[in-house]
């Protein structure tokens, strides 16, 4: 911890107790800003006709560029700032951690969160997660967390994972983005959270008549590993269940931890696939499971193809996936180095602009090409319920698809999302336009009503990493030339046609 | 009307004109049908919904789980409800019994897919594409019924509000459609700007999206459409016929929208709603609890749109269906495992309802539970004796009048159900 940051938070023990909460967050929104979360007064916009190559790879590699972002990737070159990224724990975080770190519930064990009420919970580890992915200056790992968090998929709302999810959160998907997959796998297996959201917790063998609980087994196998045509059958779900007989989540003292019941495992003899379980393996079951699971070339090929489909495009290009699969043959599953391949590859660098982004990508990429200052309330959260992504509110187990089909019909809320934003609408979050505006050289004299207008010229490359088409321009051009005779407000002018630029089509894709 | 300038030639304007003054002689009548597909998602265990009390094997499979058998005693929630000298409704399915008893709600028992996965994502995914397993056909399958029928209808199925989904997103099943919205209510359909000038900041999306190539260029189109067509309806009240009482859930609610759409007689097609929760691997409950939650759900929603069509009966049909049913046995956590064939719902316009339709295949336990020659589908699930696909057939053809129905399952031969009249 460096003094500056040592001396701040001794600041705001000092002050935290007086303060109302609106207003320690407001002074932590000015501390922040002199910790650099604020506009630099000079950014370089990308103005070729192609998209520019370090504004795609923080489009994907992160939740798009924080103003500066940019400038740093094209110094200090694209290769070094992936190894910056894949080395989070160096990456100095002092800024996001004051906004993001105070939320208590995120730090406690299963058992201390059933004192919560479910509504603190549920705000919480929402806001942790969106404070993290607009502020953490660890993008990378960010967008890992998120990636896994579908894959892992937990929803809060089913039985008690609210009260078990935050340390799910913790302990499986953070202390493992970056990881490796089988222990990644091999800790969501017993994690309470998971117990409970699929069931595991009920799959017992406790008297000769008791039929196993497959939900677990199946979603294992179906979605956390092998794939749904990962060449597994019903016999082998069967059996993987009856592996996964016996743990079970304490109800008393020490509720929701997890201990293994050997008077309701099944401890005779399995198969799945194709490999002998033998008898009295006991606790060790599970973890001859999910190495079986894990070690099977269907999941390095799933796991793969998911991870391409994220970061390059939803055709996933049949050769990478080859290509990375043997990474993860040969690492044993080591999520840095499939990464490293994927943001290496040609085909990642011609995959500029293809994807849609998804409603929270949308968000967190507005926000950050803002420089927003937000401690994300619930104003701004309702914002992602609404177009359908709402953190930890995924009810089925496959998480929220990466494909554009289910999020086109997002584009109205999209919109008006824009609009609100820049407009300083949403309230608690606040925007500061004509700092950016003068750090990109995009305000000039207008004539008409309005004193200074703004320059799409200069707008669009900004926000989407390369000169505007005809069209954009064309388009933009127009509306100022109409704005410029009526007699209209100057903030809102400008925010209108910032927000036209964050609605345009290419805003959405990234 | 610069800004549609792209999309709308003379005469469709003309014809959008007429039908924003809510002429309702405008659609002919035969054309203002709408079709409603609820989907319970999860894989609903109907046999607990469609209780078939009149086989023992039923009894004996669910010694906790099961619905007793209907009793004399009217006023009890706890035995199911008669049916016939079979079947009996789960009594949370007591508001349905009127629209079962005067013959507009019809049920057909055994209905599935050939799916072998057991997998609900992949079921709803073929389902929803109106697939064989393994047969790939482009687009969902009301998208392409949609789509079909635009060919000869274009006016009239490209308008924005001819399918909607209510809730956030839009289903498979309406993939490849003309048009398709998703939305809680219609009042939420609107813009707000700075400057609060719709029509300039719509002229300069318009541009941009129409000059788009990719996915985007229709999505956008769509939803300036939208924006523009609903600007009459919104802010009205809505005041349900019939006595409807649509409860506070988002089921209840959107159902409720939908029916403020149908009589507006906005050109509505078809309407999807989901309604989640269904896979009780755990604790399912019986005659309360978990499942009984829901079906209370389902039933309330249903009486309510049925209430409230009372005045527009003849122009609405809905559906429910879910991706497959669950195992006859329950198993050892009080919940019930992924099986195979379902129940399937019909009300409205056009159903021969009254009746349990369709053969009960049995539940004779073909396969034991832990045997390793099991299908994947799982074992001991109700056997399948419809294709789901013939259902969705006998719907479009003798409700909807669509001749082609190759186009939206090709290469499939339908059997007669006798579900529609």
């Amino acid at each position: 911890m460096n003094s500056s940051r040592r001396a701040l938070l001794k600041v705001l023990g000092l002050t935290g107790a007086t303060l109302p909460l609106m207003g320690c967050e407001r002074f932590i929104s000015s501390v922040t800003k002199q910790m650099g979360q604020s506009i630099p007064p000079n950014l370089s916009v990308a103005e070729e006709q192609q998209i520019d190559p370090a504004f795609h790879l923080l489009s994907r590699a992160a939740y798009g560029p924080w103003p500066g972002d940019l400038d740093r990737v094209r110094t200090i070159g694209a290769e070094k700032w992936i190894e910056e990224q894949l080395a989070p724990d160096k990456l100095d975080d002092s800024a996001c951690d004051l906004r993001a770190r105070r939320f208590e519930t995120i730090w406690h064990e299963p058992g201390t969160c059933y004192e919560y009420k479910k509504p603190v919970l549920r705000e919480e580890i929402t806001r942790h997660t969106l404070l993290r992915s607009v502020y953490s200056k660890r993008q990378l790992f960010e967008v890992m967390v998120g990636f896994w968090t579908d894959h892992l998929n937990i929803d809060l709302e089913k039985g008690d994972c609210i009260y078990l999810k935050p340390s799910d959160d913790r302990l499986v998907i953070r202390a493992h983005a970056l990881g490796n997959f089988r222990e990644m796998i091999r800790e969501s297996a017993t994690s309470p959270a998971m117990l409970v959201y699929l069931d595991g917790k009920e799959n017992k063998k406790a008297s000769p008549g008791d039929v196993p609980n497959e939900n677990y087994a199946r979603e294992l196998l179906e979605l956390h590993t092998l794939g749904v045509d990962g060449g597994y059958t019903q016999s082998d779900v069967s059996e993987a269940a009856r592996c996964l007989t016996g743990w079970r989540l304490r109800t008393g003292w020490r509720k929701g931890t997890v201990y293994f019941d050997a008077s309701h495992h099944d401890d005779g003899e399995k198969r799945v696939l194709g490999q002998l379980i033998p008898a009295g393996g006991g606790a060790a079951d599970l973890d001859r499971l999910v190495d079986i699971a894990c070690s099977h070339p269907s999941t390095a090929k799933h796991i793969v193809a998911k991870l391409v489909r994220r970061f390059v495009s939803e055709e996933v290009p049949a050769s990478l996936v080859t290509r990375v699969g043997k990474v993860f043959t040969a690492t044993d599953g080591d999520i840095k180095s499939l990464l490293r391949t994927i943001f290496g590859s040609d085909e990642f660098k011609a995959a500029k602009g293809l994807k849609f982004k998804r409603p929270f990508h949308y968000i967190v990429s507005s926000l950050r090409a803002l420089g927003a200052d937000t401690h994300a309330h619930q104003p701004l959260i309702e914002y992602l319920q609404r177009m359908g992504q709402g953190p930890f509110q995924h009810p089925t187990p496959d998480g929220y698809p990466d494909r554009a089909a289910p999020w086109l019909g997002t584009l109205l809320w999209r919109w008006n999302f824009a609009f609100a934003l820049t407009s300083n609408r949403v309230p608690t979050v606040r925007v500061a336009l004509d700092q950016l505006a003068h750090a990109i050289g995009a305000i000039g004299p207008s004539g008409g009503s309005v004193k200074n207008g703004l320059r799409p010229g200069r707008l669009i490359p900004y926000f989407i990493g390369r000169a505007g088409s005809a069209a954009e321009l064309g388009a933009l051009n127009d509306y100022v030339g109409t704005q410029r005779v009526a007699d209209v407000d100057e903030a809102n002018y400008h925010a209108e046609l910032v927000a036209l630029v964050l609605a345009s089509p290419a805003f959405q894709r990234c | 009307m610069r800004i549609f300038s792209h999309t709308s030639r003379p005469s469709r304007r003309g014809f959008i004109r007429q039908l924003l003054l809510a002429n309702e002689t405008v659609v002919p009548a035969a054309k203002e049908r709408t079709l409603v597909c609820v989907f319970l998602r999860g894989a609903a265990d109907t046999l607990n919904m469609v209780v078939p009390y009149g086989d023992d094997q039923y009894y004996k499979s669910r010694p906790t789980l099961a619905i007793s058998a209907p009793s004399q005693n009217k006023d009890n929630d706890v035995t199911s409800l008669r049916l016939d000298d079979f079947y009996a409704f789960h009594p949370k399915l007591r508001p349905l019994l009127p629209a079962f008893n005067e013959g507009r709600l019809g049920i057909v028992q055994a209905v599935g897919t050939d799916n072998p996965t057991g997998s609900h994502f992949e079921a709803q995914d073929q389902m929803e594409h109106g697939e064989a397993y393994g047969r790939i056909v482009g687009g969902g399958w009301l998208g392409r019924y949609l789509r079909s029928r635009a060919a000869a209808e274009l006016t009239l199925l490209s308008a924005p509000l001819s399918a909607v989904a209510i809730g956030s997103t839009i289903p498979e099943s309406l993939r490849g459609a003309p048009t398709a919205s998703a939305m809680e209510s219609i009042d939420e359909v609107q813009i707000k700007t700075p400057l609060d000038d719709t029509a300039a900041v719509s002229s300069v999306l318009s541009a941009m999206y129409s000059a788009e190539i990719g996915v985007l260029n229709q999505p956008g189109k769509t939803t300036l459409d939208l924006l523009k067509r609903v600007e009459t309806l919104r802010g009205t009240e809505y005041k349900p016929e019939g006595g409807a009482v649509y409860l506070d859930d988002s089921f209840g609610q959107g159902l409720k929208e939908v029916a403020r759409l149908i009589k507006a007689r906005v050109g509505l097609q078809v309407a999807c709603l989901d309604l989640g929760g269904w896979d009780t691997h755990f604790f399912q409950g019986g005659s309360s609890g978990q499942q009984a939650e829901l079906i209370w759900q389902l039933a309330c929603g249903l009486a309510a749109f049925d209430a409230d069509l009372i005045s527009n009966r003849d122009r609405v049909t809905t559906l429910v269906m879910t991706e497959f049913g669950r195992r006859v046995y329950e198993n050892g956590s009080l919940g019930t495992d992924h099986g195979r064939g379902f129940a399937m719902l019909a009300m409205g316009h056009g159903i021969k309802g009254g009746k349990v339709r369709g053969k009960w295949p049995g539940l004779a336990e073909e396969e034991a539970p832990g045997s390793s020659t099991l299908s994947i589908g799982g074992p001991s699930g109700l056997k399948v004796l419809f294709d789901y696909r013939s259902v969705l057939s006998e719907v479009l053809s003798n409700i909807l009048g669509h001749r082609d129905l190759n186009q939206v399952f090709p290469n499939f031969h339908p059997e007669p159900v006798g579900l529609v009249g």
